[in-house]
């Protein structure tokens, strides 16, 4: 019941000095803004991160043709190496343990055509493997299969931006389109993906709603080679059974493409899982500093109300004596201090969460970067707000209640 | 016996000197008394009245409330004393500005863990046995002086304390004002209540039936007023 009061009292004093009880909180409104904001950006770019690696595989290690110019191609060539091959990918699953599946893919960029519309594009021929080891979704229809494979259909699968293009919001199932001087059926269309604007390790980036999706087969019979030194596919991707061999299994693959290709290093090996550790673990350090400047800024907001508060008992010295004289006891005096720190540390804490929140939404809205807020971080943040009130209230409430009542009484 | 001081003394230090503020102090106050407290300013009074009202402790000697040592009590058991048996009230009346009258009467039941509905009844009940029903959700600033005094009265008087202890009460009013305080402390006698009254005004002191006289630190004397005297005093207050 006296708590009632203490926060009673409290409360209007806070409302009667609004400028200078607003001061007191700057420290704490800009500790937990910036608590939610930092928390909520290292989310985001967690989260953004993983849906990233998620669609290479994390399971996965994915072999790379290198960008070689025709002058080097030829002396690479002329070494024996005849770059990334299906063979290759034979070998590697047939010898290597712990891999479970292996696809390849071809690439190439042309135009496609439906109607009168056209658009750019890159065609990847694929193994039916692919739909297990790489993150497909698809919005309409069937993925390339093996069956597709098997008997070299004429048939491909659209990314959502190319679909767009083509054939705006019609519904391409079972359209033709014209790849390059060839039709193909439409069988499947791709849901919209994010664009990962960074490269990824040595994968280049890319927009993969224009990728159309067609079996390898088919596209080593229908389409030519513009370069007649290009490697038969341009990525091999491997899963593994198990993500803590990676490294292991990276090096054994390594190992075979040396061989297989006579030492000519004409293909990269990424593991996506490895550079996503990497990235956390500069995360870790970026995170690190800015909890240091939010855990400072709070700090300093606990300072800034235990300042105010020693003034505000000198100030109500007289007043404290009078309470003490009617029967308060220190532990009384205590708590009603302490209440009102408090309650300056949870105004400060909800402006701040308010503000944290808002900041969050407006960076996600303006700039790139992502931000997710949990509500762990706001729980979080207004926990810290009320442990500053409590301890830095805790020296000036002791002070008061210490005070003599026989001298405050008569203080001026 | 209500209050008996047994052989007190009192010092405190002042910077590095130590005073002898009461010495070798015996005195008595039965239930009902109306007692004036004298003496002129460094005389001790201030010194005895806050032993009296349990702000401060005794160095040596006992003071016996209600047949309890109350010279050896710890703080929270001091507050309690102050809480429920001692009633203040001061000559800048000590009011919370901020807070309506109701509210300052209330304090000390709040303190006491008194329920939020039987506060405010005896709050108002307080506030009416002072003359001033009218007046319960004024702030002391939309108050008189007078008025503020009884607020302080009525605060006094809440929790039925054994003693009401005022402190020079009419310091801060005029004569008028004062006299009617000074009434209002004659009814308050008149209905039970143990007055105990610091002054150094001997027309104040008039008021009362007993007059102790401090000087130095000792009692110097303590007797009775002349009760014809007593009487003459508050009829003509009463007839002005």
């Amino acid at each position: 019941m006296q708590f009632e009061e203490n926060i009673r009292v409290a409360i209007r004093g806070l409302i009667e000095h609004k400028f200078r009880s607003f001061l007191t909180m700057l420290g704490i409104i800009f500790g937990v803004a910036s608590v939610i904001a930092m928390l909520s950006i290292g989310e985001g770019a967690k989260r953004s991160a993983i849906a990233k690696y998620k669609d290479l595989g994390v399971n996965n290690i994915i072999v790379r043709d290198k960008q070689f110019t025709d002058e080097e191609l030829e002396e690479v060539r002329a070494k024996f190496s005849q770059g990334l091959s299906l063979n290759d990918a034979k070998v590697i699953q047939e010898i290597i343990p712990g891999v479970t599946k292996v696809a390849c893919q071809a690439e190439l960029t042309t135009d496609v055509k439906q109607a009168d519309k056209s658009a750019r594009s890159t065609i990847i021929g694929i193994t039916p493997e692919y739909i297990q080891l790489l993150n497909i979704e698809l919005e309409k229809g069937t993925f390339i299969n093996e069956d597709h494979y098997n008997r070299s259909l004429k048939v491909c699968v659209l990314g959502a931006g190319v679909a767009k293009t083509l054939f705006q919001h019609m519904n391409p199932l079972g359209k033709m389109v014209k790849v390059d001087d060839q039709w193909f059926e439409v069988v499947g269309l791709m849901k919209s993906k994010t664009l990962f604007t960074e490269t990824v390790g040595e994968l280049a980036s890319r927009d993969m709603n224009t990728d159309i999706y067609v079996p390898l087969s088919t596209y080593k019979s229908r389409f030519t080679q513009e370069n007649s030194l290009s490697s038969e596919v341009q990525q091999i991707t491997v899963q593994v059974d198990d993500s803590g061999k990676l490294l292991e299994i990276a090096e054994l693959i390594k190992g075979v493409l040396q061989r297989h290709h006579f030492n000519n290093e004409d293909y990269s090996v990424v593991i996506p899982f490895e550079l996503l550790k990497q990235e956390e673990k500069e995360r870790e350090i970026y995170n690190f500093l800015l909890g240091a400047i939010a855990a400072i800024s709070l700090l300093v907001g606990g300072i800034g109300i235990m300042n105010i508060m020693l003034a505000t008992v000198m100030e109500r010295t007289r007043e404290i004596g009078i309470r003490r004289a009617i029967g308060a006891r220190k532990s009384d005096i205590m708590s009603q201090f302490v209440t009102e720190a408090v309650a300056i540390s949870i105004t400060g804490g909800v402006i701040g969460v308010i503000l944290g929140v808002s900041l969050s939404l407006s960076i996600t809205f303006l700039t790139d970067i992502d931000t997710y807020i949990r509500a762990y971080s706001v729980i979080i943040a207004f926990g810290f707000s009320v442990l500053v009130g409590i301890s830095f209230g805790y020296l000036p409430a002791k002070n008061a209640a210490n005070l003599k009542p026989v001298d405050s009484i008569r203080y001026e | 016996m209500l209050i008996e001081i047994k052989n007190l003394y009192k010092n405190y230090f002042m910077d590095d000197v130590e005073v002898e503020a009461l010495k070798a102090i015996n005195l008595q106050i039965k239930q009902n008394e109306y007692v004036a407290i004298m003496g002129p300013s460094g005389s001790g009074k201030s010194t005895l009245m806050n032993i009296l009202g349990c702000l401060d402790t005794p160095t040596q000697g006992q003071y016996l409330f209600r047949n309890q040592d109350v010279s050896t009590l710890d703080d929270d058991s001091l507050s309690a004393m102050r809480n429920k048996e001692i009633g203040f009230v001061f000559q800048n009346f000590n009011l919370l500005s901020r807070m309506s009258a109701a509210y300052n009467v209330e304090m000390p039941l709040m303190y006491a863990g008194i329920h939020k509905n039987e506060r405010r009844e005896r709050a108002l009940k307080a506030l009416d046995r002072v003359g001033l029903a009218d007046r319960v959700e004024h702030k002391p600033s939309e108050l008189s002086g007078g008025q503020r005094q009884r607020v302080a009265i009525a605060r006094a008087l809440v929790s039925n304390p054994g003693i009401l202890l005022a402190d020079e009460p009419t310091g801060a009013l005029d004569t008028k004002t004062g006299d009617e305080i000074m009434l209002l402390f004659h009814k308050l006698h008149e209905e039970g209540n143990t007055i105990i009254l610091i002054t150094h005004e001997q027309e104040i002191a008039n008021f009362a039936h007993r007059t102790i006289h401090i000087r130095d630190g000792m009692i110097h004397s303590d007797s009775p007023n002349d009760p014809i005297l007593v009487k003459q005093k508050m009829s003509s207050l009463i007839l002005r």
